[in-house]
C-alpha cells in the first residue's frame, strides 16, 4: 500500500512535534552530562565546549564516599527481591483466585482493589515497622514494595490464569500432582509471558520508586538511586553538570528494559490497567 | 487449616489450597491492612509515636480550618482533574494518531511512551531547570522568540499547572497506549457500516470511536484521577510545595507535617485523602462503568 | 486388574442434583461406554470415579477399594481428556513421562516405559516435539501414551475424538479398539456420539437426566430398547414413532392401528393393556421397505440417493415425519404418495409412561 501524502506531511509534522516535547529534555539532559561546570550552569541548549563526560561519571560516583555505588546496590536488592517475591506470591493468589470461587473471592477482589486505590498510611506504618524492627532496613523495604505491588501483580496474573484450561490442572492429578506440584511444575511455567511482563513492569516501578524509600529507608548506607539526586542539588550552588550526569545514570536502567521489553510493558500496563 | 473434627467421609483436599493465599495475605495485611486501620485511630490523636493522646476531630477541624491546608485539599483536586482530563483529550488525540496511517509509527510510538519508565524525580529535577523563569531553556526560547515567558515555578497562580503540565508530560503515554489497545480493538465492521450509511470523519469520530473506545477511557481516567489525588514524588522534585503553599497537595502536606513531627495531623491527612479517593473515585468509576454496561 | 462397582452414586451442586443415584458393575477388562445427550452426567459421572470431582453419596469401589476418599493419583486410574490437556511447555517424552517423574521412577525405567508406550502407539519420532507442533491425531496418542504409561487397571475416556475431523475419528476408534485388546485393561469411555458407543462398548452405559437409563450389550440396546429414549438415542437415524390405538389384544402380540398405520400385530407383553389404550409404536427406518399394500403410507417429502441405498423422508397422514431407509436406489420424486411395509417382529410398543412393552425372550 502506498502511503499517501497527507500521511506523510502529517507523520513529518509529528515527528517534529515529539522531538521538540519529547526528545529535546532528553538530549538536553545527556548536552548537560558532557559539560563542565561552568558551561552547564548557564544550563542552554549549547553543544558541549569539551568532553567532560567521563570526569562527571567519575565525580558523581565518587561523592558522598561512592554513595552512588551503594545506592545502586541497595536498589539492586531492593528490586531483585520484591520481585521476586512479587511473583512467586501473586501468582499463588492469582492462581487459586482465578480456579477456586468461594464467598471469600468478593472480600478479596474488594481488598486487592482497595489496594491500588488508598494510599499507604505513613506514620502508622513507620510506628508498625519500627515495633517489628524493620524500619530502616532494606528487607523492611522489600516487604512494602511487596505489600504495595501486590494487587496489581495479582490482577495481571489472574486475568492471565483464567485462559489456562482447567484440565490441564486436572490431567496433573491423574498423573499423580500434588497441589504444590500442579502449581509449580505445570501451571507456574506457563504463566512465564505474564511473569515477564510483571517482572519488567515492576522492576522499573520499583527502582524509580522515590516516596516509599525516602519514608521507610532513611540514612546514607541505605539510600536508594532516587535519592542520590539531591546529592549535588543545593539552595546555594548546585552543580549542573553532576546532577544531570547522575540523572543520566539513574536512567539507563529503564532505558534498557525499554530496549529490550517494549512490547511487554506496553501490552502488561495495559492489560493490567485495563482489568482494573 | 486447622485441624476439625473428621466428617463421616474424609474430605479430599482441594486442587487450589487456601494456604497458597497466606504469604500474599500476610505481608498485605502485616505492612498494609494493618497500617491503614491504625491509621483511622491514630488520626484522632496527638501522636509522638510513643504515646498518642486522643483529642477526637481536632486534626480534622485543623485541616478544613488554616488556610494553607485547605488550600492543600484544593490542590489536590485541581491537580486530578487537570492532569486526568488532559490525558484524555492528549492521550485520544495521540492515539488516534498512532493508529492512522501515518509514518514512522513505532518511532512516535517509543519517543511518547518512553518518559513513563522514566524516575520522575528525574524528570522533576530536569523540568524544575528548563521552566527556571530568566534561565530556562522554555523561556530563553521564547524570548528568543520576542515573547516573554511567565514565572512557571515561581508564580503562585501558575505553579500548580506547570507540575500538573510536566506530569501530563511524562504521564500521557500511558494513556496513548492504553487508547491504541482500545482503538485496536473496535471491529472494523463498524467504520465500514458507517461509510456505507455515509458517515463523515467526524461523525465516523463520534459515533463510533468515541462510544466504542469508553472503557479505554474508563481506565485512563481512573488511573490518572487516582494517580493525581495521590501525586508526591513529582511535586517534591520541582516545588516542594510552594511558593509559600500554592502548590501543596494533602499528599506533600502529609510530608511536612510528618517531618515536623506532627504525626496525629500527618496521619489525619492521609485519612483525609483516603476518604477524599473514596467519595471521588468510587462514584466516578460506577459512573464510567454504569454507562458501559448499558451497551 | 480391577472392575468397578458404584452403589447409589450421588452428585448435587447445593441444591441441584446432577446424579440422582446410579449403580453399576463393571467387570475387570469390560470396555464400558457411557452415552447420552450433553447435560446427561456422564462426565461427571466419570470425573467422580477419577476423583476429579467430590462424591456427594454413595460409593465407589475400584477392585474392591472403597475410593470416595481416595485421592486420583492413589486409585490406580489414567485418564484421557477430550482437550487432551498436554502440558504445552513439555516435550512429548516429557508429557508422557511426567506421571512417572512424580511418582519419582527411576530414570531407565521411565526411559524404558515411554519408548515402550511410543512403540505402542507409533509415535517415536515425535517424542522431541512439543504439542504445539503436533497434529489433533498426534496429540491424540501422546494423551493416550501419557495414560498407557502409567500402566492403570482403568482407563477413563472423556469423550476423546471429538475435537477430530471425522475420517480421522474413525481410524483413532479403531486404535482404541485394538488399544483395548492388547492391553485388556478395563476402560470406561464417555460420548454423545452412539456411533462410537455401538462400536467400540462391551457394554453401554445410557444415561439421561442423572438417571441410568439401560445397561446392555449394544446390539442388545439396538433391538430392545427399555424405553422410549433408549430407543431414540440408540440408532442412526433414529427410530420413528407415532402414536397408534389398540384394536385388539392378542396372546403374545397386540393389533395397533391409526390413522398412519393400518393393523399390525406387534408381538408385545399384553399384560394390562386394553383395547382402545394409545400406545407409540417405534419402527427403524431400516425395517421399512417399499410394499404396494404396505401398512405405514405417506408422502414423499425429500429424497436422499445415496447410491447403495435411499434415505426418503415421508409426511405421514397425520404429518408426522417418518424417515425409511431403503434399500438400493430408489428413483422416487418428491410429492408422490408411497406405501411401505414394515417388518411387525422389529416393531416396539411403548406404553404411556415411555416404558417398552418387550416380548419375552423366545
Amino acid at each position: 500500500m502506498k502511503r499517501s501524502r497527507a500521511s506523510i506531511i502529517g507523520g513529518s509534522a509529528a515527528i517534529a512535534a515529539t522531538f521538540v516535547v519529547f526528545v529535546i529534555p532528553f538530549l538536553f539532559i545527556i548536552l548537560m552530562a558532557f559539560k563542565d561546570r561552568q558551561q552547564s550552569a548557564l544550563r542552554d541548549f549549547s553543544w558541549p565546549t569539551g568532553f567532560h563526560l567521563w570526569d562527571n561519571v567519575f565525580e558523581v560516583v565518587r561523592t558522598r564516599n561512592w554513595m552512588m555505588i551503594t545506592a545502586f546496590v541497595n536498589s539492586s536488592i531492593i528490586t531483585v527481591a520484591s520481585v521476586t517475591l512479587l511473583i512467586v506470591f501473586a501468582a499463588m493468589v492469582g492462581f487459586v483466585l482465578a480456579r477456586r470461587k468461594t464467598r471469600f473471592n468478593g472480600l478479596i477482589e474488594f481488598l486487592i482493589l482497595a489496594g491500588l486505590m488508598i494510599p499507604p498510611a505513613v506514620v502508622p506504618t513507620i510506628w508498625l515497622l519500627q515495633g517489628l524492627k524493620l524500619f530502616g532496613t532494606l528487607h523492611g523495604m522489600i516487604l512494602i514494595q511487596v505489600a504495595y505491588n501486590l494487587p496489581f501483580s495479582i490482577i495481571l496474573y489472574r486475568a492471565f490464569i483464567a485462559t489456562i484450561p482447567r484440565e490441564l490442572d486436572e490431567a496433573a492429578v491423574i498423573d499423580g500432582a500434588r497441589p504444590f506440584d500442579v502449581f509449580f511444575r505445570v501451571v507456574l511455567p506457563l504463566l512465564w509471558p505474564v511473569t515477564v511482563t510483571n517482572i519488567v513492569v515492576q522492576s522499573v516501578g520499583i527502582f524509580n520508586d522515590f516516596t516509599n524509600p525516602l519514608y521507610y529507608l532513611p540514612g546514607n548506607q541505605n539510600a536508594t538511586v532516587q535519592l542520590t539526586l539531591y546529592n549535588f542539588q543545593s539552595q546555594f550552588s548546585t552543580a549542573y553538570n553532576l546532577l544531570f550526569t547522575n540523572i543520566l545514570l539513574i536512567t539507563i536502567p529503564p532505558l534498557i528494559v525499554f530496549m529490550f521489553f517494549n512490547r511487554q510493558i506496553v501490552a502488561g500496563m495495559t492489560a493490567g490497567a485495563v482489568k482494573g | 487449616m486447622t485441624a476439625v473434627a473428621a466428617p463421616a467421609l474424609p474430605k479430599r483436599r482441594s486442587l487450589y489450597p487456601g494456604w497458597f493465599y497466606a504469604p500474599a495475605a500476610a505481608v498485605y495485611s502485616v505492612l498494609f491492612l494493618a497500617p491503614t486501620l491504625a491509621s483511622l485511630y491514630f488520626s484522632l490523636t496527638r501522636w509522638t509515636l510513643f504515646d498518642a493522646t486522643f483529642i477526637g476531630f481536632d486534626n480534622f477541624a485543623q485541616f478544613f480550618r488554616e488556610p494553607f491546608l485547605v488550600q492543600g485539599l484544593v490542590n489536590t483536586v485541581i491537580y486530578a482533574v487537570v492532569t486526568s482530563g488532559l490525558k484524555v483529550v492528549v492521550g485520544m488525540l495521540l492515539a488516534l494518531m498512532l493508529t492512522s496511517e501515518i509514518i514512522a509509527r513505532g518511532y512516535l510510538r517509543s519517543v511518547i511512551f518512553f518518559p513513563v519508565l522514566v524516575s520522575t524525580v528525574g524528570v522533576g529535577i530536569t523540568f524544575t531547570v528548563l521552566m527556571h523563569p530568566t534561565q530556562g531553556m522554555i523561556n530563553q526560547t521564547l524570548a528568543f522568540l520576542g515573547m516573554a515567558g511567565p514565572g512557571w515555578l515561581v508564580d503562585p497562580r501558575l505553579a500548580l499547572f506547570s507540575v500538573a503540565l510536566v506530569d501530563v508530560w511524562k504521564g500521557v503515554g500511558l494513556a496513548t497506549v492504553i487508547y491504541i489497545a482500545g482503538l485496536v480493538a473496535i471491529p472494523r465492521d463498524y467504520y465500514e457500516a458507517a461509510r456505507i450509511d455515509g458517515a463523515t470523519k467526524l461523525q465516523n469520530f463520534f459515533y463510533v470511536t468515541l462510544p466504542l473506545s469508553r472503557p479505554a477511557t474508563a481506565t485512563v481516567i481512573t488511573l490518572s484521577f487516582i494517580g493525581g489525588l495521590r501525586t508526591f514524588d513529582l511535586i517534591w522534585a520541582m516545588t516542594k510545595g510552594g511558593p509559600g503553599f500554592a502548590s501543596d497537595t494533602i499528599a506533600s502536606v502529609i510530608y511536612k507535617q510528618y517531618q515536623a513531627g506532627f504525626y496525629g495531623l500527618s496521619t489525619a491527612g492521609n485519612v483525609v485523602l483516603f476518604i477524599l479517593i473514596a467519595v471521588l473515585v468510587v462514584p466516578l468509576t460506577m459512573f464510567l462503568n454504569r454507562k458501559q454496561g448499558h451497551e | 486388574m480391577a472392575g468397578l462397582e458404584l452403589k447409589n452414586i450421588q452428585k448435587s451442586y447445593g441444591s441441584v442434583e446432577v446424579i440422582k443415584g446410579v449403580s453399576l458393575s463393571i467387570d475387570d477388562g469390560e470396555f464400558v461406554v457411557f452415552v447420552g445427550p450433553s447435560g446427561c452426567g456422564k462426565s461427571t459421572l466419570l470425573r467422580m470415579i477419577a476423583g476429579l470431582e467430590d462424591i456427594t453419596g454413595g460409593e465407589l469401589f475400584i477392585g474392591n477399594k472403597l475410593c470416595n476418599a481416595v485421592e486420583p493419583r492413589d486409585r490406580s486410574i489414567a485418564m484421557v481428556f477430550q482437550s487432551y490437556a498436554l502440558y504445552p511447555h513439555m516435550t512429548v517424552y516429557d508429557n508422557v513421562g511426567f506421571g512417572l517423574k512424580l511418582a519419582r521412577t527411576p530414570k531407565d525405567v521411565r526411559d524404558q516405559k515411554i519408548r515402550n508406550a511410543a512403540k505402542i502407539l507409533k509415535m517415536e519420532h515425535l517424542l522431541d516435539r512439543k504439542p504445539g507442533q503436533l497434529s489433533g491425531g498426534q496429540r491424540q496418542r501422546v494423551a493416550i501414551g501419557r495414560a498407557i504409561v502409567r500402566q492403570p487397571e482403568v482407563f477413563l475416556f472423556d469423550e476423546p475424538l471429538s475435537n477430530l475431523d471425522a475420517a480421522l475419528r474413525v481410524d483413532m476408534r479403531m486404535e482404541i479398539s485394538k488399544l483395548h485388546q492388547t492391553l485388556s485393561a478395563t476402560m470406561i469411555y464417555v460420548t454423545h456420539d452412539q456411533v462410537e458407543a455401538m462400536t467400540l462398548a462391551d457394554k453401554i452405559v445410557v444415561l439421561d437426566g442423572g438417571v441410568v437409563q439401560q445397561v446392555g450389550s449394544p446390539i442388545d440396546l439396538y433391538q430392545r430398547p427399555t424405553n422410549l429414549f433408549v430407543a431414540g438415542f440408540i440408532g442412526s437415524p433414529k427410530m420413528n414413532f407415532v402414536e397408534v390405538v389398540v384394536e385388539a389384544v392378542n396372546e403374545d402380540n397386540i393389533m395397533v392401528g391409526s390413522k398412519d398405520v393400518a393393523r399390525l400385530g406387534v408381538p408385545a407383553t399384553v399384560a394390562g393393556v386394553k383395547v382402545g389404550d394409545t400406545l407409540t409404536l417405534g419402527i427403524r427406518p431400516h425395517d421399512l421397505s417399499p410394499a404396494t399394500n404396505g401398512a405405514v403410507v405417506g408422502r414423499v417429502s425429500l429424497v436422499e440417493r445415496l447410491g447403495n441405498e435411499t434415505i426418503v423422508n415421508i409426511e405421514l397422514a397425520s404429518g408426522i415425519p417418518w424417515l425409511a431407509v431403503l434399500d438400493g436406489d430408489q428413483a422416487l420424486r418428491v410429492g408422490e404418495s408411497i406405501a411401505l411395509a414394515a417388518d411387525p417382529a422389529k416393531a416396539i410398543l411403548f406404553d404411556r409412561t415411555g416404558q417398552a412393552l418387550l416380548a419375552p425372550i423366545a
